[in-house]
């Protein structure tokens, strides 16, 4: 059962016309590379492959986790920075080698009033250096609260069973609805560190 | 050509040590001359299985053995057994379980048929992609063999006009020569009419100057004796005949 991510995703065969499922994975992954890379000009679709595999990466990960008994990765600190940290240096490199007067420029809206400059360049500062905190602990505690939720409501039902079963079924309820928007969560969650590391390439790249 | 190149390749990587293995992969390459097309097809249809997820094969199995509710009570007695010997221990994660696995049957149940549609019809869109494009080639081959057949006719056509135009061509040196036959014929008879002329003219003037030859002989032979006698002839004559006319008149 541990080589359940694997099974998921077969390899690509040599055939023209696949079975569902390699159908239906070709055609998303094509969609979504397609759509990620719209807003990214020619030197951002170099980015094409890391971005996409992420995006299966981290929705496999938050997606089987919901299944009882399985440990989810993306629920640890480490992990998420471990993706975030990298990902985001690579982007502020590029963009301070390869164009230095914008990427810095990012760090003045156009527009402010004058005497606010000085501050607004400390606050751009801050809010750059937070963004792969931002990240990791985004993604984290997303995760980590919404297993969290399932388990401490399943213990309630299931205590609840022998003393007061329709309040243990009503729970049962609220644990069904927030499985619902758990599973969302994962896959929104997923996209949106996608999302915000191509935006963040696309500034600098 | 590239496969050779490939396979050439691979050679020199699998002998470069551990790192080459790892990096080749060999079911990629034509190692073997076993053709690796055509693909045999797939399947039309997926593996039948009973309540979403157990294989039919395991009821096929047991059913000479145990008949058909064989699977149910092997399922059930694993489970009672799994629960009584608190091998599966019932605890929250089992609400849990539940919960997720109402969301996966939902979600399996309603949107299922239309997922598989739409998988099935990219597949179809693809094949009618490529079905478009060969049909398209199959009609213009068509019309090429058409033209063609209709070129080969017309080739045809022309060995017609060619001996029409033979034909023209031989009619007027046939004309030609008989205008020129004509022409001979009436040259040689313009010389031979001639010739004919020339000689009747002869004979005509032989005969006149023999005829004048024989008049001044006669005129020379008669003497002025014979002159007179008939002068005097003609004077008798003349005037019996005045008589006669006379007498002829009156009467």
């Amino acid at each position: 059962l541990s080589h359940l991510p694997w099974i998921l995703f077969p390899t690509p065969t040599a055939r023209w016309l696949n079975n569902r499922l390699l159908t239906l994975q070709g055609w998303f992954i094509n969609r979504f590379t397609q759509q990620l890379l719209l807003p990214l000009n020619v030197g951002g679709h170099k980015w094409a492959t890391i971005l996409t595999s992420l995006m299966l990466f981290l929705i496999t990960l938050n997606m089987l986790g919901l299944l009882p008994y399985t440990f989810t990765p993306t629920t640890q600190l480490s992990l998420n920075m471990g993706l975030a940290v990298p990902l985001w240096l690579a982007t502020v490199i590029i963009g301070m080698q390869n164009q230095p007067t914008a990427a810095l420029g990012h760090l003045l809206p156009k527009g402010t009033p004058v005497p606010l400059i000085p501050v607004l360049i400390i606050i751009q500062t801050i809010s750059l250096f937070i963004r792969p905190l931002a990240l990791g602990v985004r993604l984290t505690a997303n995760l980590t609260a919404g297993h969290l939720l399932i388990q401490l409501i399943a213990t309630a039902a299931f205590v609840l069973l022998p003393i007061m079963p329709t309040v243990a079924l009503l729970t049962s309820v609220v644990l069904f609805l927030l499985t619902l928007l758990e599973v969302a969560v994962a896959m929104i969650q997923a996209y949106v560190f996608v999302l915000l590391m191509s935006l963040y390439l696309q500034q600098n790249v | 050509m590239l496969s050779r190149l490939v396979f050439v390749s691979a050679n020199a990587l699998k002998s470069s040590g551990p790192i080459g293995a790892g990096l080749v992969q060999v079911s990629h390459l034509h190692t073997s001359p076993q053709s690796l097309v055509p693909v045999p097809p797939l399947p039309e249809k997926g593996g039948k299985v009973r309540h979403g997820i157990i294989p039919d094969e395991i009821f096929q199995t047991l059913y000479p053995k145990t008949g058909v509710t064989g699977p149910y009570m092997l399922g059930t007695g694993l489970l009672l057994y799994m629960l009584s010997k608190e091998i599966y221990v019932i605890n929250h994660e089992t609400f849990a379980a539940a919960s997720i696995g109402a969301v996966i049957i939902y979600g399996v149940k309603t949107f299922g048929p239309s997922v598989a549609e739409f998988a099935d019809k990219l597949n179809e869109e693809k094949v009618a992609k490529a079905q478009e494009v060969k049909d398209l080639a199959m009609a213009s081959l068509a019309l090429a063999v058409e033209n063609e057949k209709k070129e080969q006719w017309r080739v045809d056509g022309r060995q017609m006009l060619f001996a029409a135009k033979k034909n023209n061509v031989a009619m007027l040196l046939e004309t030609n020569r008989r205008e020129r036959q004509h022409m001979v014929h009436n040259e040689v008879k313009k010389r031979l009419d001639y010739q004919l002329a020339l000689q009747n003219l002869h004979r005509r003037m032989e005969q006149e100057h023999m005829v004048n030859w024989v008049e001044k002989n006669v005129i020379n032979s008669i003497t002025p004796q014979q002159e007179k006698e008939s002068i005097a002839k003609c004077i008798t004559d003349l005037k019996a005949l005045a008589k006669a006319t006379q007498a002829k008149a009156t009467a």
